[in-house]
Parts: C-alpha cells; structure tokens; sequence
C-alpha cells in the first residue's frame, strides 16, 4: 500500500515536471527575442544611407546587392517595427468578419501564437528586424535573409510568369520585371499561416504581393508594398518600406532552432550527450 | 484514524489531484505533439532528376568556368571510405552508428553544415564577386561562397564558430578552389553520423568538365579529429527544367503545415 503510494506520487510528480517541460516547449513562442549586439539592425540603423552612384549589372540593371539594414515600414513620421506584438501598423483596410475576430483573438492571445517565434517563417510581406543580403544577377535576384529564418526568396527576371497550379508555400513564388530602374515582384501562391505583421493581422492563400525595388543612390533602398487580398481584406493595403545600406558588418549565421525557442527540440537532438545544448 | 494514516490518506489524494490534472492538461498538448514529428523528422526522398544534358561548359562574360544551376547528387549522401579519425572521434562515429541515427542533428532541423549534403537538390547562382549555393533541403538556407579578395577574419571576429563556416572562393584556372572555415562541432559530416571538431578546415575544388556535370573534390583538415587529412569526390548532375521547391523543415516537425 505505501509503496503503491509512493510509486503514484512519483509518477504524478514526474508526469507534472513532464507536463511542465512540454508546456514550456509548446508555450515557447512568446516574442522574438532582440537581436544579439552587432547582428542585424532595425530601429538602430540610421534613417538614411549615405549617397553615390548606384552600382550596375552586366546589362546595365542597378545591382541592389549588399547587406541591408532590418527594414523600416515608413508611416508618416512613425517608424515601426514588425516584431511580434510591435507598434499597430499604419493604412490597414478594413478586414472581413473572419479576419476581424482572428486578430483580435491573437491580439487577445498577448500573440503568443505568433509563428515566427516558432522559427518558422515569418513572411513575405512581413521582415524581420535583421539584415537581408540582396544578391542581384541580370536573371535572378535573390533576398537571402540572417534571420527569423536563414532562408531566401528567389526573384524571377527571366521573363516567365508563375506556373499554374502553385501549391501554397510561405515564400509563395516570385516573378519580377523591371520598369524603369525599378524592379517589380508580383508574388502568389502563398499558404495563410504566417503573418502580414508583429500585429497578427492574417491573409489567405488569395494573396496577392507586389514589391517594387528601387536603389535611388547607394546607400538607399525603397520597397513599395501593395497587398491586395480579397480573402481577408475589403480594400488596398499599401506600405512604404526603406533600409540602409550595412558596410560596417556582413549577415551572421542566424539559427532560429538554436535559439533557445523549443528547447525540447534540441534536447531530442543533443541527446547523444555529444552535442552541447544551448547557444553557439 | 491515526496520523500516519491520515497522511496517507491526504497524500494519495494530492497525488490522485496531480495525476488528474496532468491527464486533463496534458491530453490537447500530447494531440498537438502528434501532428508533427517530435522524434525527428524523417529523411525526404529523392525526386528522380532529368538525366543530364551533354555540351560544353558555359562560361561567365568574364571568360569564368559557370557553375549557375540546379544540381543533384549523383549516389549515396554517405562519404565513401572513412577518415582516419582520432580514438576519441572514432568512438563518437561507432556510438552514433550503433544509435541508428537518434539524435542526428539534421531530423530537428539543425543545419547540415559545409559538407553533408541531401538528395534534394542544390542551385548555384553565379556572381563575378559571389557565389550562393541554395538549399532545397534540410534548413533551405544557403551557403556563401566570397570572390571579392575578402579574408574571412571579420566575419570569424562576428561568429567565431558556425554550421556552415565562412567561405572563400580563389579561381585555380578552369577550378574554383573553396576555403572554408569558423566551424562549430556540431554538424556530423554524413546522415552515420561521421564527426568532425570546431577545428575543421575544409577545401573543395569545384570543376565543370561539361554542361551536365559538377565535379567537387572534398578534403579535410581536422587536427583534433583527424590523425590526417581525409579526401573524397562528389559528382552532381545537372538537372534541366527543375527548380528548387519551397521546404521549411520546422513545419513538418511541428505538423504546422
């Protein structure tokens, strides 16, 4: 009887420190945590780069390569972030009833279930606070990203169109043009799980994304974002994006899993008890 | 009743508490841990590429060897032969071996580094001063290689120890020669778990002997691991007509998607 006792206790005491330890995993997601001194920039980066002729391709296009500053969503005098929880954004159309009650359920939520904090990725249209590197050839260009995820979009300039039957993804696919010095990318195709920003505002796979690049002198990038969404949105949504040129520091290896954000992950992974746990 | 049994008593019924408790909370988290793959995520198989065309080796406007591309590897993702590891490195690759692949860093996720490769495929994208290397595979991220004459010491100043490394490219005639270092110890160098140390030094030498083909020679340098270096070859084909497809790891391990 009292071993029996005992033996319950413990497991009830183990299975509370495992139901903890799971919760902890599942109840990770919080926000994104500020990125590390020297690491990508956001509202530290200077509000202008400086000037100087903008760099061409072999074909004459300007080259938007370099390392970019975390962009900055220029609304009127306000800078906004995008992190998780961040400034409301600016110019946001009025949202269908579905929409209307999601965000509020997530702005209810504190946003702990903002994806992002999850390493999965966090947009298009929403950036991150880090730099972007921008990696321009005459047929392709290419927006690799330090973080949340270490991944990239790829930007066609090779004159095709989307395919057809996309199967939705986070990235969605790109196909780009130019008019005049200013590159367009038209993207579709795009899975409704991320987030248009750190407010939790949703879209649907109706999404429709058009960026337009343009490099006015070296130190300067504009993006203009249009997201026409009728799935989600009863209007237009426009934003005015610029970053700065980064020379001082190139792009880290960012590695969101490793970043203490499900650690239950890691342990699965370092259970080998050869690969140390935690931070780089 | 006396104190003894009394506490007893008491005991029971905390622990009964508890264990309700953990069984009420604990259902919805154990239904959600399901969707995904919380023991790791399995290997993603292979799409059979095109079979490679025949031509010659395009070359950039500045008269360069042109590795732009999607490219798959020809064979099996495991190195061929085996390195002539250290006592202790010997015995972490037979510890791994023998636990069939638990723990491998590249089912949660984590970065598969420099040298291990997927089945999935690889696209190269080609610059005078740069070349990325785009990964369809495990984190679909990207490897860096730098022709601007720069040294990897700013970067090793910014992130001493990586997955990946910091790599620099040198043109040897037809050849491009790959210097990459800044390694953590974290990777294993193929899916049996074959270790290397944060002493890494690694060398490829890239050739394209024809349209279809990309040739890698691979060695390594790994004083703490090694007892000297190890080298082998890679072979990738080119794929026509592909591109890589969006895949986010993280999501099939959280069953997000």
């Amino acid at each position: 009887m009292k071993k029996w006792l005992i033996s319950a206790a413990a497991t009830g005491l183990i299975s509370l420190a495992a139901l903890c330890l799971t919760m902890g995993a599942l109840a990770a997601p919080q926000a994104t945590p500020a990125p590390p001194a020297g690491r990508g920039r956001g509202r530290g980066a200077p509000r202008r780069g400086p000037g100087g002729p903008v760099p061409l391709l072999s074909d004459g296009k300007p080259d938007f390569g370099g390392i970019w500053n975390g962009q900055q969503t220029i609304a009127g005098n306000d800078v906004t972030s995008t992190g998780p929880g961040s400034a409301p954004t600016t110019g946001v159309p009025p949202m269908l009833p579905w929409a209307v009650k999601l965000q509020a359920d997530r702005a209810k939520n504190q946003f702990a279930d903002d994806f992002e904090a999850r390493c999965l990725p966090g947009g298009p249209p929403r950036i991150p606070p880090y730099h972007i590197s921008m990696f321009s050839t005459p047929k392709l260009v290419l927006m690799l990203f330090e973080g949340n995820t270490h991944m990239y979009r790829q930007f066609f300039v090779d004159g095709s169109d989307h395919p057809k039957n996309l199967k939705p993804t986070f990235y969605g696919d790109s196909r780009a043009h130019w008019e005049g010095d200013q590159l367009v990318v038209d993207t579709i195709g795009f899975n409704d799980i991320s987030w248009i920003d750190g407010q939790g505002h949703p879209h649907s796979k109706q999404m429709h994304l058009v960026e337009k690049f343009r490099r006015p002198d070296f130190g300067n990038l504009q993006i203009d974002v249009d997201i026409d969404d009728p799935g989600t949105y009863m209007g237009h949504w426009h934003m005015n994006r610029l970053t700065t040129i980064e020379q001082s520091i190139d792009m880290t290896e960012y590695v969101c899993n490793e970043n203490n954000q499900d650690p239950g992950h890691l342990d699965h992974a370092n259970n080998d008890g050869n690969h140390p746990a935690g931070s780089k | 009743m006396n104190t003894n049994k009394q506490e007893l008593k008491t005991g029971l019924a905390k622990a009964l508490l508890a264990i309700a408790a953990v069984l009420l909370i604990a259902a919805p988290a154990a239904a959600q841990q399901k969707k995904g793959h919380p023991n790791g995520v399995p290997a993603v198989p292979a799409r059979k590429p095109p079979a490679p065309p025949s031509g010659a080796t395009p070359r950039t406007p500045e008269g360069k060897t042109d590795f732009t591309g999607v490219w798959v590897l020809q064979g099996s993702t495991t190195i061929p032969g085996e390195p002539a590891y250290q006592p202790w490195a010997k015995k972490l690759w037979d510890d791994r071996k023998a636990s069939k692949g638990k723990g491998d860093p590249e089912s949660f996720c984590l970065p598969d580094g420099a040298v291990r490769v997927t089945a999935l495929p690889y696209k190269f994208v080609q610059g005078p001063k740069m070349i990325v290397v785009l990964s369809e595979a495990n984190t679909h991220s990207y490897r860096r290689f730098f022709l601007d004459g720069r040294t990897p010491d700013a970067q090793l100043e910014l992130d001493p120890t990586m997955y990946t490394g910091v790599s620099i490219g040198k043109w040897d005639g037809d050849a491009l020669v790959v210097d990459t270092v800044g390694f953590n110890d974290k990777t294993w160098l193929d899916p049996t778990g074959k270790p290397h140390s944060d002493a890494m030094k690694l060398t490829e030498r890239y050739t394209r002997p024809d349209l279809g083909h990309l040739n890698v020679q691979i060695t390594i340098n790994d004083e703490k691991a090694l007892t000297k270096p190890f080298t082998f070859n890679r072979v990738f084909t080119l794929a026509p007509g592909w591109d890589l497809q969006e895949y986010v790891c993280q999501a099939i391990l959280d069953g997000v998607e």
